[in-house]
């Protein structure tokens, strides 16, 4: 694999990630931009009217017509939280012209095109979005949002980060507000889209086995990218060493109800160290509190008191939080807290072997691993470097990995504070 | 060994029976992930059998216990510990008809687990304390799967559709049929079912084909039995159970489900399947003008997706989706399915949709373990999945609108409703 990058204007780059692995082309177009209760609505919005139509392929039918002539190229598209950023993603994966019956179709050609031509160039009538489309987003977006209690897993977890950060930045959530759906109409979310398309960060990325002088020529003389004007990039960095962590004076509780079977726990840390290279010492220590098959959650709480089926942690680094995830028996809710809490006094203490510090480098690096060997993956991968800034390469992050200590470790565990608990039940 | 190539992708698999009856299939990929995944043809509805003609009934969700406690090895470990802790990412799942434990290297690790994986599945360990730990983390996940929509609408269906059939059960059994199991009927179970005749291993990654054979034959140790044991599935009648089951849960957006009984004897299963796609394309796909009204008028957000299931005694296609008012949907796609009965299909939109499908097969080449767990699936269907691309060229507009006219049969139809409570 081999990674390339080129800035095609100010703040619009191109990256190229070459390998021949797959028999498919992924490429993909990502605009990043603050999280604010202003816009999330307004954003997630964007991405459904976007896909409706372009200015030459006007209905969503014609571009699943083309789309599915293209050998069923896939189109995605959607909005992420990272940090305290929304990303904007539109994706098309199609199969290597190679697999083509024949030679001269061009389909990366075609479905770049498509790609580019849906993001920068909308359907507008007299200039502004389509109302009829417009009305019917809202109210999909309307259902999207209202079905957020749908999955309860996710459901308490979301509820945990709002009630940790409130309503601003990554205590959002990604998909907006029912309230702030109402004022939203052509004109503001027309005007709103022009802002976003000249004034964001704009990545392009395409992955796989393709000729890159090719590519860099069909992206640069795309006439939807000629008209982008250059700019100056706009979003939150964030990364382990942004994030204030203030002590925490009392532990936040929060128990909601709702119709459920099973009680949904989830218990939110702040990761306050500033050490140097904190990120690589956390993910490891995310890795023996809670994420694989040998940490002390799964072995303590699920092996040995049966308490769980589903119970992980996962690290978000853009916040430096570690978030506790278990599907428990509502009458457990203490008795699993008290069990929890003791896992982390026992990371405290370094209670967990030299081996089981080498397994849980190993569990990285097969996931350093995947970015090679999952398309999505690398992308996914390589514009979380770019969005903190950061440029290291697959073989740093396995040195900086395997450089961790059981006393750094120690250091983040005893440096890791319980910030909330949230708990959903019946 | 026998090798069957695809030139068309550019892919080989070599397959080769064992002696005592093992199959041992190899994908060669050049890739830095290897994948091996065992496959036992052992699931939920195999829970009545005879042994040398003594009928044994084990109770529900015996299949599933199995897989969480073949992990506990009699030294005092558990295997998937051991695994995580060399280094490869292991798992197992089980379904209706068979279970998996599988494993995935990406760190050059993989000939570092293999005696551990080769070994704890044939050397299994119960025992009364062990059984009786697990009980609590398998209600947990039973009451996790009680919590989700669209297990609650698939079991319905399959409950309004089979009146015998055991797929009507849930894999994980019941809190009731687990308080059952004990260490006896799991040995019981794994004495009949886990036999080299039973099963399967496929491997796909960077292998030498003959060499990675040659590894795995040296460490089974498992033996055929001498008794006879014969699985024992209740008839099932061609008429569905009944037409429409509902029930409610605290969800905002109700789900719907229509489901096709379908007859399980099939002269050639792939061209079957691959004109079901074409035709649930054609119906509701992207680019319906179904899909687009139904989008346009509010009554759908998102494309439906198609399921389908079959195996030797089970064989059903299933269309889900969610909408607010799910009676109108299904009164449309209903009229839909009747309409492309009369009209046909026409070339362009036949062309392009295999155009379309040939593209997804593609794309399933992509990755190790979708390509290895495909093959195993497919194996228990006596399918080679290479042979899609072959037959591709053999569906015609014909074929399809006789398949079309077969499976989706107004009363072999039934309707899943999962809605909001009030």
């Amino acid at each position: 694999m081999e990674k390339k990058e080129k800035e095609i204007k100010q703040g619009i780059k191109l990256h190229l990630i070459k390998t021949d692995l797959f028999k498919t082309d992924m490429m993909s177009v990502i605009l990043t931009t603050p999280l604010t209760r202003e816009n999330v609505t307004k954003n997630a919005l964007i991405v459904s009217m976007l896909r409706r139509g372009t200015a030459n392929l006007k209905t969503q039918v014609e571009i699943s017509k083309k789309l599915e002539n293209l050998y069923g190229a896939g189109f995605e598209c959607g909005v992420d939280k990272y940090g305290d950023n929304q990303l904007l993603r539109f994706y098309i994966d199609s199969i290597n012209d190679q697999f083509a019956f024949d030679q001269n179709e061009e389909i990366l050609k075609n479905a770049l095109t498509i790609l580019l031509e849906i993001v920068c160039n909308p359907l507008l009538e007299n200039g502004k979005f389509k109302k009829e489309y417009l009305d019917v987003e809202k109210e999909n977006l309307a259902r999207i949002i209202e079905s957020k209690i749908d999955d309860k897993d996710l459901y308490a977890y979301e509820n945990c980060i709002s009630n940790m950060y409130g309503d601003q930045g990554f205590g959002l959530y990604k998909y907006g507000y029912l309230e702030d759906l109402e004022a939203i109409n052509v004109d503001n979310l027309t005007e709103h889209y022009h802002n976003l398309i000249q004034n964001s960060k704009l990545d392009i990325f395409v992955s796989g086995n393709f000729d890159e002088s090719k590519v860099e020529k069909i992206v640069c003389e795309n006439e939807n990218i000629q008209k982008l004007k250059p700019r100056i990039e706009n979003y939150v960095l964030n990364n382990e060493m942004t994030e204030d962590k203030p002590k925490v004076e009392n532990v936040k509780e929060v128990i909601e109800q709702t119709d459920v079977v099973q009680g949904k726990l989830v218990m939110g840390l702040d990761v306050a160290s500033k050490c140097e290279k904190v990120q690589f010492k956390a993910m490891l220590y995310n890795i023996l509190l809670g994420s694989s098959a040998n940490s002390l959650l799964f072995q303590n709480v699920r092996e040995k008191a049966s308490l769980a089926y589903s119970i992980k942690s996962v690290y978000v680094k853009q916040k430096a939080n570690i978030f506790i995830r278990a599907g428990i028996e509502i009458a457990n809710f203490e008795k699993a807290v008290d069990l929890i809490k003791k896992q982390l006094e026992m990371m405290k203490n370094g209670e967990f072997s030299d081996a089981d510090l080498v397994a849980a480098k190993e569990y990285v690096k097969a996931g350093i691993n995947a970015i090679e060997t999952e398309q999505d993956t690398g992308i996914i991968y390589y514009i979380g470097q770019e969005i903190s800034k950061t440029n290291t390469t697959l073989d740093d992050y396995r040195k900086n990995i395997d450089a961790v200590t059981k006393q750094d470790i120690i250091e983040i565990a005893n440096n890791a504070q319980l910030n909330t608990i949230y708990f959903l039940k019946n | 060994m026998q090798i069957i190539e695809n030139n068309k992708i550019q892919e080989k698999v070599y397959t080769k029976k064992l002696q005592n009856g093992l199959t041992v299939m190899v994908i060669p990929k050049k890739t830095q992930k290897k994948y091996i995944i065992w496959g036992v043809k052992y699931g939920s509805i195999d829970f009545h059998f005879a042994i040398d003609g003594n009928e044994i009934t084990v109770p529900d969700g015996i299949a599933h216990y199995m897989e969480h406690k073949l992990f506990e090895q009699s030294n005092g470990t558990n295997s998937l510990d051991v695994l995580t802790s060399i280094g490869v990412n292991a798992n197992a799942y089980t379904t209706n008809n068979h279970t998996a434990y599988l494993f995935e290297d990406s760190n050059d690790k993989f000939f570092d687990a293999l005696p551990e994986y080769m070994n704890y599945i044939q050397n299994p360990y119960f025992t009364d304390e062990n059984v009786e730990k697990e009980r609590g983390i398998i209600e947990q996940e039973i009451m996790m799967y009680d919590d989700y929509p669209d297990w609650k609408i698939y079991m319905n269906a399959m409950k309004a559709m089979y009146h015998n059939n055991p797929i009507n059960i849930d894999v994980a059994g019941t809190k009731e049929t687990i308080a059952e199991i004990t260490k006896e009927k799991l040995q019981d179970a794994y004495h009949s079912f886990y036999r080299p005749e039973n099963m399967v291993i496929v491997i796909c990654g960077d292998f030498e084909p003959e060499k990675i054979v040659q590894e795995i034959a040296g460490k089974v140790t498992l033996q055929n039995l001498e008794q006879k044991v014969q699985r024992l599935y209740p008839e099932e009648p061609d008429e569905i159970v009944q037409p429409r089951i509902e029930a409610e849960m605290n969800i905002t957006r109700p789900l719907f489900m229509i489901g096709y009984k379908d007859s399980v004897a099939c002269e050639n299963q792939i061209k079957k399947e691959l004109a079901i796609d074409v035709i649930f394309n054609l119906l509701i796909g992207d680019s319906s003008t179904l899909y687009q009204d139904l989008y346009e008028q509010e009554l759908l957000q998102s494309q439906p997706t198609l399921i389908y299931e079959n195996s030797d005694t089970y064989s059903h296609l299933l269309i889900q989706g969610q909408s607010q008012k799910y009676d109108e949907v299904i009164t449309k796609i209903n009229e839909a399915i009747e309409t492309l009965k009369q009209t046909g299909i026409k070339q362009e939109e036949f062309d392009r949709m295999k155009k379309k499908l040939y593209g997804e097969y593609v794309k399933s080449y992509n990755d190790a373990e979708s390509i290895a767990t495909s093959f195993l699936q497919n194996y228990f269907r006596k399918i080679n999945p290479l042979d899609y691309f072959e037959e591709f060229d053999g569906i015609t507009k014909e074929y399809t609108m006789q398949i079309l006219k077969e499976v989706f049969d107004p009363q072999k139809q039934i309707v899943s409703i999962v809605k909001s409570k009030q």
